[in-house]
């Protein structure tokens, strides 16, 4: 299931340190029999790093993608606070990310208008229960969006890229801060890889976090 | 690239780190020997890797060749910022202010000097002959002290975030904005990193406000740092257009 193409000896910051339980080895299971496969649900067909044209149609398919990101990390982050199961510098991060997301959310439905897809429903489980499936799936969904977005930014038309690129860092912040509380290197790479659309999409499927229809 | 010489020798080893050991996934060797000794076509081929989006977009056929003075101008802006946080971070090793601090916080100081020296030879191998020199650098006694070193790598990350989140938007090539994008991130996460080492908040704002050329300029200025400006190499001077 989990194919390295860039490099063998990349550690993966979705599984390095976190085991499966059975749940996920259902997920998986499922997933790779296309029975309820949220496949298509997150990217349609985006190509590769600053290899498409851009257009406003595209702009469209990329924030929406961005914007399923933001949903994720905003719900996990307020559903966590709501569950009051957190602490210190954990739930700090929790309240301060959560208010940041929620801008995200809102500047990219604000620049999609009518477009912008509706929010998914979540099942975040033992991640908003526990803080160490809390911690990790923080550090999965921040490092996603980090390079999801350095992925598929430069894709974007001109008048796009602007904003795009004041969220960029925040996320990159987030994920260095997530992974200091949880005692993860910061920032394990001089320069960040990008991630492609469908590497994205195995790692948002292999959580179970979004709702199947 | 495990038997690859070039990319070992010229690990910053003043710093104790090699680039293997910050790189992990070895992105960045591979990228400057490639750089360095590989054909175009034999980078094509490993591009397919997509490993690290900086390496993939600087060194890519078309990243310089076609693109507009300005594109280089800004690159060499962003070269001469690597300058000065390599050397910051490089003098308070060599002053034996990052030995004196608490393991943590020395980790911290290492790691984001052996990044900042690794971009300085990414933007130097991708810019050639078109590279500005080395300025000289003088901190004025800030790298000695700990609590004032810390303060400044707070700022200086904060302005290089600042200043990358204004440029990458506004390089004319694509594939520059890509990859200054996944330098952009890093620079996010040393900045990110050393406001929870000094005790603030390592996400002030939803949105980091970008900064144009000028306005790095006039703060760098302010703090006197560099010293001397050399002759650039080019015969055309950086224009600071934001």
């Amino acid at each position: 299931m989990q194919r390295q193409r860039s490099s063998p000896t990349r550690t993966d910051p979705v599984n390095g340190s976190e085991s499966s339980t059975r749940g996920d080895l259902l997920l998986r299971a499922l997933t790779a029999a296309g029975a309820v496969g949220v496949g298509g649900l997150l990217v349609g067909s985006l190509a590769g790093p600053a290899a498409s044209a851009p257009s406003p149609a595209q702009d469209v398919r990329i924030l929406n993608y961005f914007l399923l990101l933001e949903y994720l990390q905003q719900g996990l982050y307020e559903e966590a606070r709501a569950a009051g199961g957190l602490n210190g510098e954990l739930n700090r991060f929790a309240a301060v990310a959560a208010r940041q997301e929620r801008e995200h959310v809102a500047s990219l439905r604000s620049a999609l208008g009518g477009d912008a897809r509706s929010k998914p429903e979540f099942q975040f489980g033992e991640a908003i229960e526990n803080e160490r499936r809390f911690g990790a799936a923080a550090v999965t969904l921040e490092e996603a969006a980090a390079a999801a977005y350095i992925g598929q930014a430069a894709n974007l038309t001109t008048k796009r890229i602007p904003m795009i690129a004041r969220m960029v860092p925040v996320e990159a912040r987030h994920a260095a801060w997530i992974r200091g509380i949880v005692g993860r290197e910061p920032a394990p790479h001089a320069a960040d890889p990008a991630r492609e659309p469908h590497e994205v999409e195995q790692t948002i499927e292999r959580t179970g976090f979004v709702k199947r229809r | 690239m495990s038997n690859d010489a070039d990319s070992r020798r010229e690990a910053p080893d003043e710093l104790g780190f090699t680039l293997a050991d910050i790189d992990r996934d070895e992105a960045i060797a591979e990228g400057l020997s490639i750089v360095h000794g590989e054909t175009r076509a034999r980078f094509l081929g490993k591009l397919a890797f997509g490993s690290a989006a900086l390496v993939a977009g600087l060194a890519s056929p078309s990243a310089l060749a076609a693109s507009p003075e300005q594109d280089v101008s800004t690159l060499n802006f962003d070269l001469v910022f690597e300058f000065l946080q390599s050397s910051f971070y490089l003098g308070a090793v060599r002053d034996g202010t990052v030995a004196a601090m608490r393991p943590e916080k020395e980790r911290w100081a290492r790691v984001l000097g052996a990044h900042e020296v690794a971009h300085v030879k990414i933007l130097k191998s991708v810019l050639g002959k078109k590279a500005v020199a080395k300025p000289f650098f003088n901190f004025r006694g800030v790298t000695e002290d700990e609590a004032a070193f810390t303060r400044t790598a707070v700022a200086m990350e904060d302005l290089t975030v600042a200043l990358l989140a204004g440029q990458a938007p506004k390089f004319h090539d694509r594939n520059l904005t890509a990859a200054v994008f996944s330098l952009l991130t890093t620079e996010a996460r040393h900045a990110a990193w050393a406001r929870r080492i000094a005790g603030f908040v390592p996400v002030a704002k939803a949105f980091d406000e970008p900064k144009t050329l000028t306005e790095v300029d006039r703060v760098v200025r302010r703090t006197r740092f560099i010293a001397a400006r050399p002759r650039t190499r080019s015969r055309r001077k950086p224009e600071l257009t934001g």
